[in-house]
Parts: structure tokens; sequence; C-alpha cells
């Protein structure tokens, strides 16, 4: 007795880790901390390994190892095709420099996602000038997405259920070639209830938020972001190691 | 503060289906309720759209006439401006919810009214009491039950205090008691001068709103919905049919659930019989969904579940239709998607349940152009095209059934019984529930009462432990 089907981990939120010294930190200076630890990626290699070793202590320190190694974990397969690619096509060295750029970025997203609550995201869109209905909306977006998954599962569940769906391996082997193609027609059952649940829940969101005054030129937050000493330094720490970054480059 | 509604050959036809609203011109007037009836698909949730302006100004297709509120022409009026004077509570509740926790949702809907914190504190904590959410308040609206989130959607509309209330099917997801006290709740609105418009299929409710003065909505298939189908044919057809078994129990020993640390059910013990209707009742949250997950293998379970036939025991073959059916449905037709997948379909037993579910006339309709009532029985009739060997379980299948479908539906479960299949329902309809063989009261705590449904439900001291009221006109 147990759920069936396998997890699309990609799409999967990452939950949100309380206990971080980040968690109540202002979201405009994580978004900062991210931009700054983003400029990484300019560095060539050598450079770019000691700079991913002092961004592991920042994550160690910040409680987001786990969470930054799953995001990555769940980006492996496309990691280790682009690696092969770029070995095989280039040279040893560009793939290692492209997949250790694409590591960083993958972790960068978990000192914001890991830590911010989407209402707080979209709190600190708007402070930074983008108008409510974008931020909204992006704040929308980044929450949807785990939803996106629970509905990939319960589809799944359904399906299987009825007899409409059986979970298949997928094989690149020929000699296997018309059991991929039979295992890719069992996802027609699966993504074509996924498109029109989708499309009917942000039909219905978007009805749900009108109809709770969503356009109105009224509005004031209920929450507030405010600097605390602590978001002021780190602001500060953060533009000083981009600063060094553009030098040491 | 009340608001007027006025509509002047009002109707609306969307591009895609040409459904919709046929014009009607109607005036409501400032504190007045009205309750609009009509059958599936003729036009309520249209209308109460038109009401709050949410057509035209979301929606493209071909609108007629005017819509009025108080002085303001709907479609000339920002939508903010209408909002703020009539809240919508829409159908699907699950479907609504915009942010990550149940006080954040109420919250939202503040903030759009320009509040101070302080004015938006008092009015979300006034709106968790009101509605029994309060223990909820920082969980995410997503993992609330059904009944949880149409309180939650209620909750939110009623904390911005619109002079006016439209609501569409309020009470489909409500347990009896959430749905009495709502009930409540309308009829004080209403003598305080709010004025009332209720779309709704549960109308024995409404019978305690006062005044309440009732509008009959005749859309396009009026004709085909009122003509019930023969329901006598199949009943002597049905065992050649194969939805048949010999004498079999379905023998649940310590079943335990937990999720998320939390134990949703404990340690149940109950024994299905083949050929009875039983109904599984109980408050929102207490695990009913979970139940029937379990039972159809499809939640991860401690303990032992077999069907016993003959002496022999092994895993039960039961199939299950879902809450909401637009997680099952996705072939261009009904008659592909009922079909799908059959190397050899019965196609007698097809027909049959063509007929017996009143689907006849919707065999070459895309399944997702139907009301949810209608999808319901679709899915209803892929599960049973399977021929699940013990039976069939349901998740709240009277929800968006008109009285004739509700009917139909009854009949349809009588006949699956009769055939010596088990039929397991969890509801909140204590109508439909009332008709079953036998029921169960399910709480968080366990099974509070199992025992044939008249004996159940005259169980007085078994309903206030499981805090549930039942309207008078249930036990009639």
């Amino acid at each position: 007795m147990k759920r069936t089907g396998r997890r699309l981990s990609f799409l999967k939120q990452s939950n949100l880790v309380l206990h971080s010294p980040l968690r109540h930190v202002d979201p405009r200076v994580k978004l900062a901390m991210c931009l700054c630890v983003s400029m990484g990626i300019l560095l060539p290699l050598p450079r770019l390994v000691v700079f991913m070793g002092i961004y592991l202590l920042v994550l160690l320190w910040a409680r987001l190892l786990p969470s930054a190694a799953a995001q990555v974990w769940r980006l492996k397969w496309v990691l280790l095709v682009l690696f092969v690619f770029d070995w095989w096509l280039i040279s040893l060295n560009l793939a290692v420099t492209i997949t250790l750029r694409l590591i960083l970025l993958a972790c960068v997203l978990s000192l914001v996602f890991a830590t911010t609550t989407p209402v707080e995201f979209t709190l600190a869109l708007e402070k930074l000038g983008l108008p409510y209905r974008y931020a909204f909306s992006i704040g929308l977006a980044f929450h949807s997405l785990g939803l996106v998954e629970e509905e990939w599962l319960s589809i799944q569940e359904a399906q299987t259920a009825r007899g409409a769906y059986t979970p298949m391996q997928l094989s690149l082997k020929p000699r296997e070639l018309r059991k991929t193609v039979q295992a890719v027609g069992e996802y027609v059952s699966l993504v074509v209830p996924t498109i029109v649940l989708a499309v009917k829940r942000a039909w219905s969101i978007t009805e749900a938020a009108y109809a709770r005054g969503f356009d109105s030129p009224e509005r004031r937050p209920y929450r507030q972001l405010r600097f605390t000493t602590q978001d002021v330094l780190l602001m500060a720490a953060s533009l000083l190691v981009t600063v060094l970054l553009l030098f040491w480059r | 503060m009340s608001v007027k509604f006025r509509l002047e050959e009002a109707g609306f036809a969307y591009p895609q289906e040409g459904l919709g609203l046929q014009p009607l011109s109607l005036t409501i007037e400032r504190g007045e309720g009205l309750l609009v009836a009509g059958h599936s698909g003729s036009g309520k949730s249209t209308l109460a759209r038109l009401l709050v302006g949410l057509i035209p100004h979301l929606y493209h297709g071909c609108l007629q006439g005017e819509v009025w509120l108080d002085d303001l022409l709907t479609a000339q009026t920002p939508l903010w401006e209408l909002t703020r004077r009539a809240g919508l509570v829409f159908q699907n509740p699950a479907s609504q919810m915009l942010t990550t926790s149940v006080e954040e949702e109420i919250i939202f809907g503040l903030e759009n009214l320009g509040l101070s914190q302080r004015e938006i504190q008092e009015r979300t904590t006034e709106a968790l009491r009101t509605f029994n959410l309060e223990p909820l308040r920082r969980r995410s609206p997503q993992t609330l039950s059904g009944g949880e989130q149409q309180k939650l959607a209620l909750a939110s509309i009623l904390a911005r205090r619109p002079p006016a209330l439209v609501l569409d099917e309020p009470l489909s997801m409500l347990d009896s008691t959430s749905a009495l006290d709502f009930v409540d709740t309308l009829n004080s609105g209403l003598q305080e001068g709010r004025t009332l418009v209720i779309c709704e299929h549960r109308l024995e409710y409404l019978q305690a709103i006062k005044g309440l003065r009732t509008l009959h909505l005749n859309g396009q298939q009026t004709g085909a919905a009122e003509n019930q189908p023969e329901m006598t044919a199949p009943l002597e057809d049905h065992r050649r049919h194969g939805l048949t078994g010999d004498h079999f129990q379905i023998q649940v020993h310590h079943l335990t659930v937990e999720r998320g640390g939390q134990r949703i059910l404990d340690n149940l013990e109950f024994t299905l019989h083949s050929g009875e209707v039983v109904a599984l009742v109980g408050p929102n949250g207490a695990g009913k969904t979970t139940l029937l997950r379990a039972l159809a293998g499809l939640q991860k379970a401690h303990g032992l579940i077999s069907a016993v036939e003959s002496g022999r025991a092994e895993p039960p073959s039961l199939g299950m239709v879902f809450q909401n059916p637009d997680i099952q449905l996705f072939n261009p037709t009904v008659r592909e998607e009922i079909l799908y997948r059959l190397p050899q379909p019965d196609l007698e037993l097809y027909d049959w349940l063509m007929h017996i579910l009143d689907l006849e006339r919707y065999a070459g309709t895309p399944p997702l152009l139907l009301s949810e009532g209608e999808k319901r029985r679709v899915a209803l009739a892929t599960t049973l095209m399977r021929r699940p060997r013990h039976g069939v379980l349901l998740d709240e299948p009277s929800l968006g059934q008109d009285r004739n479908h509700k009917a139909i539906l009854r009949q349809a479960l009588r006949h699956l019984a009769d055939s010596g299949q088990v039929v397991l329902m969890a509801t909140h309809d204590l109508e439909l529930a009332s008709s079953a063989d036998r029921m169960i009261l399910l709480s968080k705590y366990g099974i509070l009462e199992d025992g044939p449904a008249e004996t159940v439900m005259q169980n007085q001291a078994a309903w206030d432990r499981l805090g549930l009221r039942v309207p008078d006109w249930v036990r009639g």
C-alpha cells in the first residue's frame, strides 16, 4: 500500500529552511547576495574553484548546504550530459569550467528560495520598484512550481488507478526503442490533464485575485520590510565582494 | 450600506462553447436574498460572474444587455470598485488559493481595500474565528481538505465585508455543521441588510434563510436534463454485464496512515460486505479521502486490507472515482474516454453505463467541456468499464449534481451493489448518505459508529461525539 509513481524532482520547490540565519534577512539583501555570488561565473577555472570553496563555507554557515546540494542533484543529468559533450567536442578544461559555473548558479538560488516565502519575495520585488501586478505574478509562479509537482503526482495516481497509465522505464538502447516509444505514449494520459489543470488553475487564480480587488489602486501591504543592522552589513559585504570579483577576474 | 443589482436583458455566450446565460431582466433589491436554482449548465455561474463584473472584464464572448450594480454600469467600472461592493465566492475552492498560508489568504483581500495594519489584523482574527480556522492559520491552503478550503474561500471574501455577496455553490464541500453555521451567518448578514445571491444545489439547507426569493434558470439543456433515463431496463441485465461477484468481504485490520509526522487514520477495523452501499461520513479533515486512497492501494499505510472470498484472501480490486474529475479526463470524446485502453470493450456494458448515468447525448462531446457533475459521472463510467472485481470507491460523488442527477447517481450505485459489488462513498451530503445501506461515522479519533444508515442517523449521541449537526429534514 504505497503511493505509486516517480517524483518529478526538477519541479520540486525547495522547502523553507527555518533555522537558517538568512531566514529573517531582508529578501532584497538576499537578492543582492545572489547577484554577487553569480558574478563568480566570470572567474577563470583556478579562481572559480577557490571562490566556490569560499561559497561552500558561506552555505555551511547559512545551513543551506543540504538544500543547495539537493538543487544540484536535481540537475545531475543535465550537468552530466553537458560535461560529456563539452569534453568530447571542446576540452576537459572548458567542460569543468562550464559545469562548475552551472553548479554555482544552481546553488545561488538556495540563498533566496530556501529562506524566503513567496509573500516576502513579492514584497521585495515590489520594494525594488517592480509594479505590484508583475511582482505578484512572479511570486505566484515561484509558489506554483511545487503545486505542479503535487498535481502531476495526483494525476499519475488517478490514471494508474483507472489503468490509463503504466509506469515504464525509458531506455535509449536500440533494442528497447519500441518500449521507449510506448513509455513516451504513456505520458499522454498525464501531460494532457496536467496542462489542462495548469491552465484552469491559472484562470481560476486570476479570477480569485480580481474578485478580491487585485487591481485596486488603494492597496496597502500588511507586511513591511525594514533594514536591520545585519542587513546593512550583509549588503555592504555583498557589494565589496562584487567589486573584488570584478577586479580579480 | 447595501447594494442593488439590476440586469436589463443581460445575457452572455462564451466563444468556445456557445453556452452561458440566455438574456434575462432582473432586479435584486437592497437587502434582498435571491436563490438561483437550475440544473447543471443552466448558467448559474455565468450569472454570478455577470453580477460582480468578472464578465465582461475578464471574459471574452458575446455580452448582451446591461448589468448595473447600484449606479455603476459593470462593463464600464473598474473591477476593484465593483468587488468592493459585491464579493464573489467561486465553485471550486482548491483552485482559488493564492498564497502559502491560511492567514495570508485572508490578508490578501484586505490589503487591497487599503486598510490599516491594525484593521487587517482584527478582521483576519475575526474571520479565522468565525470559520473555526484558527488552528490552521499557519497551514498551507493546499494541504487543507476540500471543506476546509471552502471555509477559507468564504472567510477570505466575508472578511472584506462587502455589502453584497454572490455565492456559487458555497455549501457543496461543507460538512453539515459547517453548512448550517454558514447558513446562520448568511441569515444574519441578510437581517443586517446585506444583499445575497446564492447559486446552490443543496437547497434544503437554505430553507433556514427567511424571505429568500427563488429564480429558476432554464438553460439550453433544460429539456434533456429533466428527462430522467428509464432506470428499469438495466435492473434485470446488470448481472450479465460482469459487474458481479460471489459473496465476499473486504476486511480492514489495524489500518493506520501517517503523513508528515501526523497520524491521519489510527488503527481502523471494519469489514465491508458485497452487495452493500456504505456511506462514509465525517467532519472536514477527518481522513475520509485518505481512507479511500488506502483501500484503493494508493496510500502508504500500515495494517491489512484483504478481500476474503470462499475462505481465500487476496488484495482487493477496487476502482476509485476521485473528488476532482479533471485529473482523470484527457481523451477527445466521452466515448473514447470511457473505452480508453480496453482491447475488447464490452459495448453492452458501455451502453448500459451511458444509459444509467445519463451520458448518452454526450458520447461525442469532449469530456473537459462538460459541467462538473457530468464530468464526475464520466469518471465513474471510466472506472466501472474496467470492471473492478470487488467494487468502487467514490469521493464526494454528489458534488455539482443537481437533484435529478443525484437521484440517477443513487440508483446507479444501488444497481452496482445489487450486482454484488461493494460501493463505499465518502460524502458530506447527508441526504445521499442516509439512502445508503450502512453508514460509518469517521472522526479524527477513529470510527465512532458503524451500522445500518437508518439507525446511525437516529443516534444523536454519536453525531454529538462526531461534532456534526444533522438537519431535521434529513431525519425527516
